[in-house]
């Protein structure tokens, strides 16, 4: 018992600590130098990540028992309280963003050095760490929802945090706005659980699934299913992650890769004991996720912004992890979530670095043969790509496979959604092969003299990365079931897919490794040793196809210019109709109409008033003679 | 011989204050149309005192003290209304100030 009590109140630290630092930073903001801002934030980051350590630890030894803690009780009925949870899932995410974030913000002192406005940088930065981590330690749904408005919030200030840049302001109103439609769908999904279950505790509401209507589960699955695809860039709420790249490279390593964006695939995971009962919500979500991952993995393939590669990877990424979701394989979600992270922080950080080193230049025609200029770099990014191709032993393999092997195992239908989410990672090797090769490789006739390996606090983070990219993979494989035992208690009553056994796991971990390779090879045909220009397109009237892809692939399907026309135009033409019929026919007519009718009487009546006093006697008289009148006509005592 | 009953002084009041009226329909003096007031106030103690004495009730006579009283403060408030008008203008006609017409 006493240990349990140290615990609860020691997993709270690393919660509050970024908030604490991210006041005392603002406070402060005048008075420190960067030195003594990175010194603070620095420490800061890594003693929550120790905390979080040694509460995870603690947590592993007591068998991954969950541990709450409730601050106070809010409202009694219905129950409404501030409470938080550390169990195996939120455990993960707590070592997870806090680690990550220590180790980008070591990236950032580098990266944001001699920014005008570095103080405030980490400031946001911490402030959204804290708000990541009241979304994933909440106990129920409400504090959750505190964080993920605040994450919005935070990401908003980070993704316009150059906000002198038109298209930075308007990539953060971009990420808010359609982010809010996301929430939207959370905020009703809370609304029918807090009318079902009439408390918002997880706790309480996971165990309590069986006496519930499917068609209540199935609105609550759906509307909270909309919450995630906001907020984690699923089809069709996606667009809003490839401009969020305008903000700070270390920034958009955080929110778009490691942390944010697994908002939703993590409040699925934690949701599932609900999501398990509604068939048509896994249904539509493994849906949904297979054409997020296809269409990203598609648009991914012709883009030449460095990040905006990087941003469509990540929603193709996610869009896997949904489809473990929607196939039931919640342990593998998370697991390719922590893969992910680490693979996609790191490229990221490279591409960080790359971007440091070419004096923010983003466009990848404009590199090319960077490889001998910055080896550390290259290799680091290296890895990375090999990670998220799946290349066996890398990270993204363990994961990646177990996700293909579940949606495998379902059967029937599942077989087609298995193929196609064989094609999306075959896509994914193919554009992150170009991508590097493009980069690092391929000579594009540019000098790059004064290009110089970059500095020792941004390398440093990357190989620390690129180490956990190799070797992360290692905590769930199908000989050592490490990741299932943390989630164990927390999925208890849950459904998990499991890995098919044998034979059949080893085709399919065949056929894994034969698309991520084959994907490399074609990048490297195409691109390393520019195969298509030796052939005779025009021969094989393959010109206009791939043309045609191209172009269908940097336009992202013209999805966006769909969206466009449709929402945004649509909208504002009926809004201006609005504003013509509406507000100035209807309502401004009826005001104006009102104040001219008092204006022409009042004239009319004003006439009256000359000035002159032997009128108003005039008048007086008038009316003296009306009420003699009125007095003869209707005597005063009544009889 | 002729009595002289409550009607003469009824219409005896009528006709002070119709003169009292018409004065202040009809002249512009400051002066004069204050007079007309005067005039009318008292056709209207009249009445009442001649309802008093018809009635033998003390009512209306009560009633006549208060409206004199109410004329004394009326004259210090109104001559110094019309001497201010006098000093601006040099001549006491009311029709000048027309400022509040509408």
């Amino acid at each position: 018992m006493y240990q349990e009590v140290k615990l609860e109140l020691i997993f709270l630290l690393p919660i509050f600590l970024p908030f604490l630092t991210a006041i005392f930073l603002f406070l402060n903001k005048k008075l420190f130098n960067e030195l003594i801002t990175n010194f603070f934030t620095l420490n800061s980051a890594l003693l929550s990540f120790a905390i979080a350590a040694y509460s995870f630890i603690a947590l592993a030894l007591d068998k991954f028992k969950p541990v709450n803690v409730e601050l106070f009780q809010w409202i009694s009925n219905p129950d409404i309280s501030i409470g938080f949870t550390l169990d195996g899932l939120s455990g993960i995410m707590l070592i997870l963003v806090t680690g990550l974030s220590f180790v980008i913000q070591l990236f950032s002192t580098s990266y944001m050095e001699k920014d005008e406005n570095h103080c405030n940088y980490f400031v946001y930065f911490n402030f959204f760490v804290f708000s990541m981590l009241l979304l994933v330690m909440s106990s129920n749904f409400l504090v959750m929802f505190f964080g993920w408005e605040l994450v919005g919030l935070s990401s908003y200030l980070l993704i316009s945090f150059w906000s002198k840049k038109p298209a930075a302001a308007k990539a953060g109103n971009k990420a808010f706005v359609i982010n809010r439609v996301g929430d939207f769908g959370f905020l009703i999904g809370l609304m029918i659980i807090l009318d079902t279950f009439n408390t918002f505790d997880f706790y309480k509401i996971l165990q309590n699934t069986s006496g519930i209507a499917e068609s209540t589960i199935t609105a609550i699955s759906l509307f909270l299913m909309l919450g995630a695809f906001g907020k984690s860039a699923q089809f069709p709420l996606f667009s809003w992650l490839p401009d969020a790249m305008e903000g700070p490279t270390p920034a958009s390593a955080l929110i778009h890769a490691a942390t944010m964006v697994t908002a939703g695939v993590f409040m699925l995971v934690r949701i599932s004991p609900l999501l398990q009962h509604s068939k048509i919500a896994s249904l539509l979500i493994i849906i949904f996720g297979l054409i997020t991952a296809l269409l990203a993995a598609f648009s991914a393939i012709n883009q030449f912004d460095i990040k905006k590669v990087l941003a469509y990877s990540t929603i193709s990424q996610l869009g896997f992890m949904f489809i473990a979701i929607g196939a039931g394989a919640y342990v593998a979600a998370i697991f390719h979530l922590v893969t992910h992270a680490f693979f996609k922080a790191l490229l990221f950080l490279g591409a960080g670095a790359v971007i440091h080193s070419m004096h923010h230049e983003q466009d990848i025609r404009k590199m090319g043969g960077l490889r001998k200029k910055m080896p550390i770099t290259a290799s680091m990014m290296g890895i990375g790509t090999l990670a998220i191709s799946g290349i066996p032993p890398l990270a993204g393999f363990w994961s990646k496979d177990e996700i293909l092997a579940s949606v495998f195992v379902n059967g029937g239908i599942y077989y087609v959604f298995w193929a196609l989410t064989l094609g999306a990672a075959f896509l994914t090797a193919f554009y992150m092969g170009r991508h590097w090769l493009l980069i690092f490789e391929k000579d594009n006739g540019f000098e790059h003299s004064d290009v110089t390996e970059a500095p020792k606090a941004m390398t440093r983070p990357l190989l620390l990365l690129g180490v956990f990219s190799i070797f992360i993979g290692f905590i769930n494989t199908p000989f050592f079931h490490g990741l299932e035992k943390v989630l164990h208690v927390t999925l208890e009553n849950v459904e998990v897919t499991h890995l098919p056994k044998g034979i059949t796991l080893v085709v399919l971990a065949v056929l894994s490794i034969g698309a991520g390779f084959t994907g490399l090879i074609i990048a490297f045909l195409l691109f390393g040793l520019e195969l298509h220009k030796r052939i005779d397109l025009k021969k094989f009237k393959l010109e206009s196809p791939i043309n045609l892809v191209k172009d269908l692939s940097s336009n992202v399907l013209y999805l966006n210019k769909f969206g466009n026309l449709f929402f945004v135009s649509g909208m504002k033409n009926l809004s201006r109709k609005v504003a013509v019929v509406v507000d100035g026919m209807l309502i401004d007519g009826s005001v104006n109409f009102l104040s001219t009718a008092f204006n022409k009487s009042s004239k009319i009546t004003s006439t009256t008033q000359t000035g002159l006093v032997r009128n108003y006697v005039v008048y007086f008289g008038l009316f003296l003679l009306l009420l003699i009148a009125l007095f003869i006509a209707t005597p005063l005592v009544p009889r | 011989m002729l009595e002289v009953t409550t009607d003469w002084y009824l219409t005896l009041a009528a006709i002070l204050f119709s003169i009292g009226f018409l004065g202040m329909m009809i002249r512009k003096n400051a002066l004069i149309m204050f007079m007309c007031i005067e005039l009318m106030l008292n056709a209207v103690n009249l009445t009442f005192i001649s309802a008093s004495k018809h009635f033998g009730q003390v009512d209306g006579q009560i009633f006549v003290f208060f409206v004199l009283v109410v004329a004394a403060a009326e004259v210090v408030v109104g001559l110094a209304i019309i001497v201010s008008i006098f000093r601006k203008q040099s001549s006491a006609s009311v029709d000048v100030l027309n400022v509040s017409r509408g």
